[in-house]
């Protein structure tokens, strides 16, 4: 089995025999011998099955007119044995051109951290669904805020792209950016607006447009076609039927992404210069620093978290401040009195969502790990090899505990000077 | 608690997940949670639905003197009722919840409510730090706890998001002796709900990994691989500084360590 | 100058003070709520309820008891005759001789009391209850002096004036603590208010051997409910209060202070009084709540009881054990004013602390305390192959499986007690998903109205269906089945056998229908669930039980009526009020010290509470799964093969 899942899979690399042409070597009086042995190719197989060789056919006369016999085979390119080559060639996907398109379907990016998202890509394959089934000389354009980093809009079935990025769109500015989307709309009068329904302000905008424009939107939707969409509503529990409206707000998986084509990525101007509209009653004050373990336990991304075999409470306190983790524990540790209550993990505590659980001297008892079943990646720190949490670890270290912390932290002080060194050298 | 600020929290009827038995809204239920930390037994909270509703009664005790009802049908908007109560009535602070629990959930509510009154609207508080001078501080709940502070002028709806203090605990009593003030407002019948099919909600197919094998060979090690890290790898006999290396590898490579 | 006059008078004044400060002590009582009491019955029955049922609880401390007998008795009858004797002047020898009788037999008891006083244990209180025995010695000897002239020992007007004018000082020394302070809330007080609260005891049922241990229902719906104030309390558990003669035995037993948790069931009752009686407890001199002060606690007849009287902390300790109402030798029912007060933080003040409210929230949502889906309760039966009462609509036997259904560890009891009723060919049936949370953990934590709501559904249930046993594994649930659900006016009980699986197992292997094999897996305890046994009494079936596996239990010290809480009851996990030690840490060093390698459980919650204690420690195992692992059963046999 292993050999399968190991990268340098020897599958690609396997000899792969051919008994039609070993057949034909063997058989002198085949017409095709002459032509096949002569190729070069002396792999003559005896009865034994031993490799036999015909001297008077191989080699080949070398630039000097001397005869040389080629017995590493490197000349020939393989007949009998094709070795495939492991890398299989980037096929350049074919361009899907639209020109002077008659309809456009927007789509608003969240853009998270200045690329497309996997949401944003699935609701880019879903305006092209829409594309398919209506009017095929409709482009979709995207439509992003802010900075880009995305260098793939061309692969995620972009047609046209209207970026803009001036500095009033930046951070939290969705009054100036429904009015940007609102000149869009006069101005091209899409066919769609397609929004992912998100928390990282897709459905805000999308919201805010459909009050604007007066459009009754359906939210949570997830199956589209061009006359009916379906959609979630009473808190997930229905599916409501109804006719496609013009702006939707789209869950995750609402489509499969782009996968077989290239687009254009054409830039499509607004046609009037853009005023940011006066009179804004929001002022963005910026995203502000929330103390790590300030963070609900249930939303954190990274905890560390701390059980019966944690001694030096400073220093676990310690790590995970240096980390940048926020702190959790088992049951008996709280129990015991370390940890307040609230930072309980488990099924008689918090469930939590974690990215990264690091569990120190937790053994792992059910409802802990009821408690951590959401969790992608679990670290375990353990003395007892055997327990459960090892056993449901991806990493595990069979260490005491306050030895690898004490490396932990140091690696984290050294990896959070030298990150501020480079700023410094960046700035400078 | 705020001096001669006029709060009012808009309440719905909200859906549990695991028995779909009505219940007080996770996110409304934190709407007056708010609304009596910022006004106290000022706060006015406003059903627009069925006063019979005994969930009103489970708001009502959280320490509600009264509760406004603003009598319709299931199968009305509560838009035009809750617009005509709302103006002309120096409200300062509107809460919600982001999206209800039951009828269609879209969340569009407040957003309607702030273009018809013409009021701004702040999506997703935590919290609200401060109001004076007319302008108001609130904290936006980002994803993974982190939150955004934002500058809003008065009068203002804001929609209250799970990360904000939970609601408090609703007793009995008090919620049995509320006073409940019904109101008979315009009813609008939602037409176009009417005519949406409704059905209990089907389980969303999951994404299947189509693999695009190009070959035979690609096509049969999808086939047959099995995922890689079924069982996680286990450092028993390196040095604490060799492990302690791979942990944190671990972490950058998860990217949670900055 | 001629002094006869003196004692007489100073008995007679003493005597009305006592009479004035009786009814004043009455009205502080009257201020609680009505409650309907016969009277007269209880009057009547009181010297009986005294001698019997007080007597066999005081009789576990011998000493103490015979002491007890000897003052007590002696006073009561001494005191009756002075009044004869010297107040009315009665000139009999006869009645002379008795008293002086029943005066020696006083002062040896008093003796007793005396040394007991002179090294006290911590539970009992000092203060002015250290100065008893020395007035109850001064009653006896004052009082035998005086009556030897009356016996013709002494001849009349024997050491003049003089003498009078002492033993005048002595008899208002003595009868002012014994008359006075009876009365007016000496240590005396007790004798007064105990004999009355023995005759007006919320619970009659309680005397002659009986049992009443199910809570009372709150009325819903009026102004306020559960008990905010002193005077919501019922007027005869005020008198209850009264009684405490602060022996401290409840404190003795109580796991929440053992573990350091700001709750004193004496001290709580002490509170009460000062509660009623307005005033502060600066006078109180037993043990305090652990990690309180004493002194501040202010209280009034009108006032709040959780503000300033008594922390909420201090409800919310409770585990509902019942140990300290088992121990009380005054039959105090300190459990029922706990609930009654959590009533009122609940369902007034919506103030139920750490996790309670989201509990209360799930119970009222789905049933269940932990939310889970309604739907999901019968999922632990999917390979059961189990009834569902709504097919067959009959069954010898209804399993309440409660909500150990949704807990993994709990499913392996629930699927062991199955494999033996099978086993036994026994005709069962269950609820399935008609079946609710019994609302035990909803009554613990003061949610009345909630409670209710579930018992009046899961008996509308129960009414729909015919059997003849209701057979739980939940001691927590078959507590409200047998104890509770009766106060709801449903005969879907009537003529129904609740029993808990123990006793219905027990009853299943006496019939022979269980082949057992021996155990032999090392040294077994077992620890008496509160709910099963000082709630119900049940401490021999599951004892039967394993000496059916021929397994000689390794008792622990506290065992049977004396069983210490594993920590898990009346919604203390939830309410998880801050202590030094954890009560199931404790529970768990009982059943080390026994050296047993398992400790055998009837109950799920107790299963979870001494699992949860840090390995290496003895296998905690439900009865049923013991049984179960001792089946002789053919079937079995041909399906492992």
């Amino acid at each position: 089995m292993s050999h399968f899942s190991s990268k340098d899979s020897s599958l690609d690399n396997l000899l792969r025999r051919d008994p039609r042409t070993e057949w034909i070597a063997r058989n002198r009086l085949h017409p095709l011998h002459s032509s096949v042995v002569s190729a070069g190719q002396g792999e003559v197989r005896g009865s034994s099955g031993l490799l036999r060789k015909n001297p008077h056919v191989i080699g080949f006369i070398g630039p000097n007119g001397i005869k040389r016999i080629d017995r590493a085979n490197l000349s020939s390119a393989g007949l009998n044995s094709k070795k495939r080559t492991g890398e299989a060639k980037e096929t350049q996907r074919p361009l899907h051109i639209v020109e002077n398109p008659d309809a456009y379907i927007m789509v608003v990016a969240d853009m998270i951290g200045g690329r497309l998202t996997s949401h944003d890509k699935d609701i880019l394959g879903l305006a092209h669904q829409l594309v398919a089934e209506g009017n095929q000389n409709t482009a979709v354009v995207l439509v992003c805020f802010g900075e880009s980093k995305e260098t793939q809009f061309d692969l995620a079935g972009v047609d046209r792209l209207i970026h803009l990025s001036a500095d009033e769109f930046e951070g939290f500015a969705p009054e100036v950016r429904v009015a940007a989307l609102i000149q869009i709309e006069t101005q091209y009068r899409p066919e769609h607006w397609l929004f992912p329904d998100s928390v990282h302000g897709g459905s805000d905008l999308a919201s805010r447009l459909a009050a604007k424009l007066g459009e009754r939107p359906a939210a949570q939707a997830w199956q589209v076609t061009a006359s009916t969409t379906t959609s979630r509503g009473a808190s997930g529990s229905q599916d409501i039927r109804r006719e496609t409206p013009r702006i939707l707000m789209l869950m995750e998986e609402c489509a499969n992404a782009i996968e077989d084509t290239r687009h254009q990525v054409l830039p499509l101007d607004l046609s009037e210069e853009f005023i940011v509209p006066s009179g804004s009653c929001l002022l963005d004050k910026g995203q502000i620093e929330v103390d790590s373990n300030a963070v609900p336990l249930a939303e954190a991304e990274f905890i560390l978290s701390a059980g019966n075999g944690i001694h030096n409470w400073d220093q676990f306190h310690s790590a995970a401040a240096a980390l940048g983790a926020t702190e959790g524990a088992s049951r008996v540790a709280v129990d015991d009195g370390f940890m307040p209550r609230s930072r309980q993990v488990g099924a008689s505590g918090t469930w939590v969502t974690a990215r990264v659980y690091l569990a120190v001297g937790i053994s792992g008892a059910i409802q802990h790990m009821q408690g951590i079943g959401q969790c992608d990646k679990v670290v375990a720190i353990n003395t007892d090899a055997g327990c459960d949490m090892v056993k449901r670890a991806d990493l595990a270290v069979i260490a005491d505990s306050e030895a690898i912390l004490e490396e932990l932290t140091k690696l984290a002080q050294q990896y959070s000077l030298s990150k501020s060194q480079e700023e410094k050298s960046d700035a400078a | 608690m705020l001096p001669n600020i006029n709060v009012v929290s808009l309440v719905s009827v909200g859906r549990h997940p695991q028995s779909g038995r009505a219940r007080r809204a996770e996110q409304d239920g934190r709407a007056v949670e708010l609304g009596l930390n910022l006004a106290g037994n000022t706060l006015t909270v406003v059903h627009a639905g069925n006063a019979q509703e005994p969930v009103l009664r489970q708001y009502a005790g959280m320490g509600l003197p009264s509760l406004t009802v603003l009598a319709q049908e299931s199968d009305c908007d509560a838009l035009p009722a809750l617009v005509s109560f709302l103006k002309d009535k120096h409200i300062d602070v509107v809460l919600t919840g982001v999206r209800a629990e039951s009828g269609e959930s879209s969340g569009m509510l407040p957003y309607l409510l702030a273009e018809q009154l013409g009021w701004p609207l702040v999506p997703r508080v935590a919290e609200i730090l401060n109001i004076k001078e007319g302008e108001a501080e609130v904290l936006l709940a980002l994803p993974r706890g982190q939150r955004r502070a934002v500058i809003v002028k008065l009068p203002f709806i804001a929609s209250v998001d799970n990360a904000a203090q939970e609601a408090r605990q609703t007793a009995f009593g008090p919620g049995l002796r509320a006073d409940f003030k019904v109101l008979t407002l315009e009813r609008v019948v939602d037409e176009a709900a009417s005519q949406w099919q409704i059905n209990i909600a089907k389980p969303r197919p999951k994404r299947l990994k189509v693999v695009k094998a190009k070959t035979a060979a690609d096509r049969m090690k999808a086939a047959t691989a099995k995922p890689v890290g079924g069982g996680g790898k286990i450092m028993k006999d390196e040095t604490a500084a060799e492990k302690a290396q791979a942990i944190f590898d671990l972490l950058l490579e998860e990217k949670v360590v900055r | 100058m001629m002094l006869d006059w003196l004692p007489p008078t100073l008995i007679g004044v003493l005597l009305v003070l006592a009479g004035i400060g009786a009814v004043r002590r009455m009205n502080l009582w009257r201020a609680g709520q009505a409650e309907k009491v016969d009277i007269l019955a209880g009057l009547l029955a009181m010297p009986k309820r005294y001698l019997h049922d007080l007597h066999h609880v005081v009789d576990r401390d011998k000493y103490i008891s015979r002491t007890h007998v000897a003052t007590g008795g002696g006073f009561v009858l001494a005191m009756v005759l002075v009044v004869f004797v010297h107040l009315f002047g009665i000139d009999s020898k006869i009645l002379a001789w008795a008293l002086l009788a029943a005066l020696v037999m006083m002062f040896c008891g008093a003796l007793f009391v005396y040394k007991r006083r002179l090294n006290p244990p911590s539970r009992l209180s000092k203060g002015p209850w250290m100065r008893l025995p020395k007035s109850l010695l001064t009653f006896s000897i004052t009082f035998f002096v005086l009556t030897l002239p009356a016996a013709g020992v002494l001849p009349e007007g024997f050491g003049g004036w003089l003498l009078t004018l002492v033993l005048s000082a002595l008899i208002l020394m003595s009868l002012s603590e014994m008359l006075f302070g009876m009365t007016w809330g000496g240590p005396m007080k007790h004798a007064f208010a105990g004999a009355l609260h023995l005759a007006l005891h919320r619970r009659p049922e309680r005397f002659g051997g009986g049992r009443s241990t199910g809570l009372k229902p709150a009325v819903l719906g009026e102004t306020s409910h559960g008990v905010a104030k002193p005077t919501d309390f019922k007027w005869n558990q005020l008198l209850g209060f009264d009684a405490c003669v602060q022996c401290g035995r409840c404190e003795a037993v109580c796991p929440a202070f053992a573990a350091g948790q700001p709750l004193n069931p004496k001290k709580l009752i002490q509170d009460m009084v000062v509660g009623f009686a307005g005033g502060t407890d600066e006078n109180y001199a037993g043990s305090p709540y652990p990690n309180v002060e004493v002194g501040n606690a202010k209280g009034a007849p009108n006032q709040i009881i959780t503000d300033g009287l008594i922390h909420p902390d201090t409800l919310w300790s409770c585990t509902t054990c019942r140990a300290c109402v088992e121990e009380c030798p005054m039959m105090i029912e300190h459990v029922d004013a706990i609930v009654d007060m959590r009533r009122f933080l609940t369902l007034e003040k919506g103030d139920t602390p750490n996790k309670g409210a989201q509990v209360l929230e799930n119970i009222i949502a789905t049933d269940n305390p932990n939310g889970y889906s309604p739907a999901s309760r019968t999922h632990w039966t999917a390979d059961q192959n189990l009834n569902l009462m709504k097919d067959v609509k009959q069954a010898d036997v209804l399993f309440w499986v409660s909500d150990g259904a949704f807990d993994m560890r709990s499913q392996r009891i629930l699927r062991a007690f199955v494999k033996l009723m099978k086993a036994a060919n026994v005709d069962v049936a269950i609820l399935g998903d008609e079946e609710l949370d019994s609302g035990d953990v909803a009554r613990r934590l003061g949610d009345d109205a909630t409670f209710q709501s579930l018992a009046k559904r899961n008996l509308a249930t129960l009414s729909k269906y015919q059997f003849n046993k209701i057979v739980t594994t939940d001691p927590h649930a078959f507590h409200c089945l047998k104890n509770e659900y009766g106060d709801f006016g449903s005969d879907a009980l009537q003529n129904v056998e609740v029993l808990h699986h123990t006793t219905f197992l027990n009853q299943l292997v006496k019939d022979g229908r269980l082949q057992l094999d021996t155990f032999k897996g090392g040294k077994v305890t077992y620890h008496d669930p509160c709910y099963l046994g000082r709630y119900n009494g049940e401490y021999e079936a599951p004892r039967e039980l394993l000496a059916s596996l021929g397994i000689e239990v390794a008792e622990m010290e506290r065992s049977g009526y004396r069983s210490r809480c594993c920590g898990g009851g009346g919604g203390a996990p939830i309410t998880d009020i801050p202590s030094e030690r954890r009560i199931a840490d404790m529970r768990m060093e009982d059943v080390i010290s026994t050296g047993a390698d398992m400790v055998a459980v009837g109950c799920q919650q107790c299963t979870a509470m001494l699992e949860g204690v840090v390995e290496p420690r003895p296998v905690v195992k439900d009865i049923a799964e013991i049984l179960a692992g001792q089946l002789i059963d053919r079937q079995s046999i041909e399906e492992t093969h």
